[in-house]
C-alpha cells in the first residue's frame, strides 16, 4: 500500500477544515446554552454532585429504577429546582444542584431517603467545588496548555527548524480543536457529556502523543532531506517519509488506543469520557500527522522555494553518523 | 556479549530490587480507589489583616491537624495546597458531614459574668431565646411540606438579634477558648444527659476563679457563649464567695446529644481558628464504589495490555516476545518506582500509567520497522539490529521530550488528580526510555549474538523477507 499524500492534500485539507468548522459550530451552539464551548462540568462551574445507590438488601428497593419525577419533587421542595437528574443502572441516583453547604446537603439526603428509599453509605460520592475553586482549576488548566505548547514550538525549534515547529503546533492545534468540538458536540446529545477538569487533562495528554507522531514523519523528512540533497523535490520527499513511517503510525496508533477502547467500554463511569476523549485525540493526531503535518510543510517550503535547504547543525546528530557505517 | 551480559544482570538486578520495593512498600491508593473524604479549606484572611502569610497558614494548618485527630480517623492527611488553602485527606469516611462541621466551625467559646442588675431581663430574654428557638425549629420542620422562605429569615433575624441582646447583658473578662488546656465530653453525674467538661490553663484558671468569685451567690449567673450565642448559663452558688471554683475545671452542660458534646470538645481542643475559614472543595467517595471503579478500570487496562502483547507477538515475531518481555520489566520498575517515590494511585493515575505502556510500545515499534527496512536494504541480521536502535534514538528522544513537556507543564500548574497523572505519565516516559533502549536491546543482542541459528533466520525478524536479500 502506498499513500499519495501530496497528490489529495486539497481533499485532506478540506476534511481537516470541514471537522474543525464543525467543532467551532458545536460550540458555538454550545456557548449560546450554557455560556461556555463546552458543557461545563463541576470542576470549572462549582455545584455540588450527589450520587446515591439504593440499598439493595432492603427487600424490594430495587424491583423497580428510580422515579426522575418523584426525585425532582423532592428536588423542588428543597428549592432546587433546575437542577440535573440522572438515573444510573435503575438504582444510582445523580444528582447535580447549585453549591450546597453541608447542612442543605444532608437535608437534601435525609429528604430523598424518606422518598426514594434506603441508601447504601459505602457507595454515597459527594463532589462540591466552590465557584472560585472551579476558575482557579480552570484558568490553570489553560495555562499549562499555553505553556505547554510555547516549550513544544521551542523545543522543537532548537531540534529542527521554526517552519516545522509552527507546522507541527498547527497539526497540534487542530487535533486539540478536533477533540473538544466532538465534545462541545457530544455535550449538546441526550449523553449531555461535561468538559470536566479530566478533559483538560486528556487535552494535554493528546498534546503529547499528538506531537509526537508528527515529530517521527519529520524526522524522517530531515533525514530523506539530508540523504538525497538536492537531488529530489520536497513533495517526493515528503511522500516518502510519510509512507516509510507509515506501519509504525498504524501499529503506534493500535496499541495506544487499543487499551484506552478497553477502558472505555469496560472501565470505571469516571474514566469514560476520558478514555473517548483520548481515543479521538489520538486518531486525530495519528490523522493530523501523516496528512497535515507534511502536507502543509511540503507546501510552505515548496511556496518559499527553499525546498532542501536544510543544513542546521543540529541534523548532523551523533546518532545518525551510525548509519555511514 | 560482555557488555551484553554486565547490562543483563543490571536488569536482574533491577527487577529484584522492584519486586522486593513493591513487596516491602505497597502503593498507596488515592481517596478515589479506597474512599473517604478530600476537603479543601480556603483559610480567609481576618478583618484588617490584607493577605494570608505562610506563617498564618501553618497556623491553621496546625489546628486543623489537631481537630482532625480528634475525630479519630486513621492515617489523615493535612497539608497546605496553593497559598491560602488547606487540604484535608480523611480516609474512610463516607459521610463527611461531621468533618465539615468540625473543621469548618470557627467555634469560638467565651465565659462571660453577667452584668449586675439584668436578672429580670434576663430572664425575659431566656424565654424570648427559646421561643426564638422552638419557632424556628417548627418552621425547619414544616419546610419539608411548604417552605415558607420568608417566615423562615425572619425567624433566623430573630434569634440572631435575642442572642446579641443576651450577649450584652454580659460582662466580656477575656476568658475564652484559648485559655484552655483541655476539653472533654462524658455523661453527667445523673448519666441521662451529655456535657463537655474543659480544663483551663493556669492563667485561664485564675479567671475562671476570679470569675466565679464575683458572682458567687449573687443570683447572677456565668453565660457560656459559643460563637456568641448562649449555650448554658449556671448560677455559681454561694459555698465559693470566698475563693470562686479553683483548680481550673469547669463543665458545660448543655442540650447536647453524645455527638454535639464530642464535637464541641474536638472544637475546644484543637483551639479556635486564627482566620475564619470556608470549605470550598469536598470530594466523597464511598469505600464499595472506589473499589468497583479500582476494579473495572484495572481489568479493562489488562485486557487492553494483553491484546497489545498478543498484537506484538504476531506482527513482529521473534523482536515482539522480546518486547513484550521489557513491556514486562518496565511495567514492574514503573510501579516500584512510584512506590519510591511515594505517588499516590488515582484513577487517572491508571489511566497514566496504561497510557506509558503505549508509548513504551511505540519505542519499540520506532525500532523494529527500521531494523525491518534494514534487512530489506539487505543488511546483515546483527547490523540491521543495531542501526534500528540507533536511527530510531533520535525519533524516541524527539517525541518523548515532547510528552515530557506537556506532563511537566501539567504537573507544574495543575493540581490533585491532574498533577497525579501527569507525575505517573512522566515517571512512565522517561523509564520507557530506559527500557526501550536498554531491555529490548540488551535481550535483542543477547539472542542475536548468543544463538546463532538465529543468525540464520532473519525471518524471525521480518516474514516475507524478499529473497533476494536472504543471506
Amino acid at each position: 500500500m502506498r499513500l499519495n499524500v501530496i497528490k489529495l492534500q486539497r481533499l485532506w485539507w478540506t476534511v481537516s477544515i470541514v471537522a474543525t468548522i464543525a467543532g467551532f459550530a458545536a460550540m458555538a451552539i454550545s456557548y449560546t446554552r450554557f455560556n461556555a464551548p463546552l458543557r461545563p462540568g463541576l470542576d470549572f462551574i462549582g455545584g455540588t454532585r450527589l450520587q446515591l445507590a439504593l440499598d439493595c438488601s432492603v427487600a424490594g428497593q430495587c424491583d423497580k429504577p428510580i422515579e426522575v419525577a418523584r426525585v425532582r419533587d423532592v428536588l423542588a421542595q428543597q428549592g432546587l429546582e433546575g437542577s440535573t437528574i440522572q438515573v444510573i443502572d435503575g438504582n444510582t441516583l445523580s444528582v447535580r444542584t447549585k453549591e450546597l453547604k453541608p447542612e442543605q446537603r444532608n437535608e437534601l439526603q435525609n429528604a430523598l431517603s424518606k422518598e426514594i428509599g434506603r441508601f447504601d453509605p459505602k457507595t454515597v460520592q459527594i463532589d462540591t467545588v466552590g465557584p472560585t475553586v472551579g476558575r482557579e482549576l480552570f484558568s490553570a488548566g489553560l495555562l499549562a496548555l499555553v505553556i505547554s505548547f510555547v516549550g513544544i514550538a521551542v523545543y522543537l525549534s532548537f531540534r529542527f527548524k521554526l517552519d516545522y515547529a509552527i507546522l507541527a503546533i498547527v497539526a497540534l492545534f487542530h487535533d486539540v480543536m478536533i477533540t473538544a468540538g466532538f465534545f462541545a458536540f457530544l455535550g449538546l446529545t441526550p449523553f449531555a457529556v461535561e468538559a470536566d477538569s479530566l478533559f483538560l487533562v486528556a487535552l494535554l495528554t493528546i498534546t503529547g502523543f499528538s506531537v509526537n507522531d508528527t515529530v517521527v514523519i519529520y524526522d524522517r523528512v530531515r533525514e530523506l532531506i539530508a540523504e538525497r540533497g538536492g537531488k529530489d523535490s520536497i513533495q517526493n520527499i515528503v511522500d516518502d517519509a510519510v509512507n516509510q513511517t507509515l506501519t509504525r503510525s498504524i501499529n503506534t496508533s493500535l496499541t495506544t488506543t487499543l487499551p484506552l477502547i478497553a477502558i472505555f467500554f469496560f472501565g470505571g463511569e469516571t474514566l469514560k469520557y476520558f478514555a473517548l476523549a483520548l481515543i479521538i485525540g489520538f486518531i486525530s493526531g495519528a490523522y493530523s500527522s501523516i496528512f497535515i503535518a507534511s502536507t502543509t510543510l511540503a507546501w510552505w517550503r515548496s511556496r518559499k522555494g527553499e525546498t532542501l535547504a536544510v543544513a542546521t547543525p543540529q541534523d548532523t546528530r551523533p546518532a545518525n553518523s551510525i548509519d555511514k557505517i | 556479549m560482555q557488555k551484553q551480559r554486565s547490562l543483563i544482570a543490571l536488569i536482574l538486578v533491577l527487577v529484584v530490587a522492584a519486586i522486593v520495593v513493591l513487596i516491602q512498600l505497597p502503593l498507596a491508593l488515592g481517596l478515589d480507589l479506597k474512599g473517604g473524604a478530600q476537603l479543601t479549606i480556603q483559610v480567609q484572611p481576618a478583618e484588617g489583616s490584607a493577605r494570608i502569610t505562610p506563617e498564618n497558614l501553618n497556623d491553621v494548618k496546625r489546628v486543623l491537624e489537631n481537630r482532625v485527630n480528634g475525630l479519630g480517623v486513621a492515617e489523615p492527611i493535612v497539608q497546605t495546597a496553593g497559598n491560602d488553602k488547606i487540604l484535608v485527606q480523611l480516609p474512610g469516611v463516607s459521610d463527611p458531614q461531621q468533618a465539615e462541621r468540625v473543621l469548618g466551625g470557627t467555634a469560638k467559646l467565651e465565659f462571660r459574668p453577667q452584668k449586675p442588675g439584668t436578672e429580670a431581663e434576663f430572664d425575659v430574654r431566656r424565654q424570648e431565646l427559646a421561643l426564638a428557638k422552638a419557632k424556628l425549629q417548627v418552621l425547619l420542620e414544616d419546610k419539608k411540606q411548604q417552605p415558607d422562605e420568608a417566615a423562615l429569615a425572619e425567624a433566623k433575624a430573630q434569634l440572631q438579634k435575642t442572642n446579641e441582646t443576651i450577649l450584652n447583658l454580659f460582662e466580656p473578662v477575656d476568658l475564652t477558648g484559648k485559655n484552655l488546656a483541655n476539653a472533654g465530653f462524658g455523661t453527667t453525674s445523673g448519666g441521662d444527659s451529655w456535657q463537655v467538661s474543659v480544663e483551663f490553663d493556669p492563667d485561664g484558671g485564675q479567671k475562671f476563679a476570679d470569675l466565679t468569685k464575683s458572682i458567687a451567690g449573687t443570683g447572677r449567673t456565668i453565660g457560656i457563649f459559643l460563637d456568641d450565642e448562649l449555650i448554658s448559663s449556671p448560677i455559681v452558688s454561694a459555698e465559693y464567695a470566698a475563693q470562686g471554683i479553683a483548680g481550673g475545671r469547669a463543665s458545660i452542660s448543655g442540650n447536647f446529644t453524645s455527638e454535639t458534646a464530642r464535637d464541641l470538645a474536638v472544637q475546644l481542643r484543637g483551639g479556635a481558628l486564627p482566620f475564619p475559614v470556608a470549605v470550598v472543595e469536598n470530594r466523597t467517595v464511598g469505600a464499595t464504589l472506589g473499589r468497583d471503579s479500582i476494579n473495572r478500570s484495572i481489568i479493562a487496562g489488562l485486557a487492553g495490555l494483553v491484546l497489545v502483547f498478543v498484537f506484538m507477538g504476531v506482527y513482529y515475531r521473534l523482536p515482539g516476545l522480546i518486547a513484550n518481555i521489557a513491556l514486562a520489566i518496565y511495567a514492574l520498575l514503573t510501579l516500584a518506582a512510584y512506590s519510591l517515590i511515594g505517588v499516590t494511585m488515582t484513577l487517572p493515575g491508571i489511566a497514566g500509567f496504561i497510557l506509558s505502556i503505549g508509548m513504551a510500545v511505540d519505542a519499540n515499534v520506532l525500532i523494529f520497522e527500521r531494523t525491518r527496512e534494514e534487512l530489506r536494504d539487505g543488511q546483515k541480521l546483527y547490523r540491521a539490529v543495531e542501526s534500528g536502535f540507533y536511527r530510531a534514538f533520535s525519533s524516541i528522544l524527539d517525541s518523548n521530550v515532547t510528552t515530557l513537556i506537556a506532563c511537566a507543564a501539567l504537573g507544574y500548574f495543575g493540581s490533585g488528580l491532574v498533577r497525579g497523572f501527569a507525575v505517573t505519565l512522566f515517571i512512565g516516559v522517561l523509564i520507557s526510555m530506559f527500557t526501550a533502549l536498554t531491555c529490548s536491546r540488551t535481550l535483542l543482542l543477547l539472542v542475536v549474538l548468543g544463538f546463532p541459528g538465529v543468525r540464520q533466520k532473519p525471518e524471525l525478524f521480518c516474514p516475507n523477507l524478499p529473497a533476494s536479500v536472504r543471506s
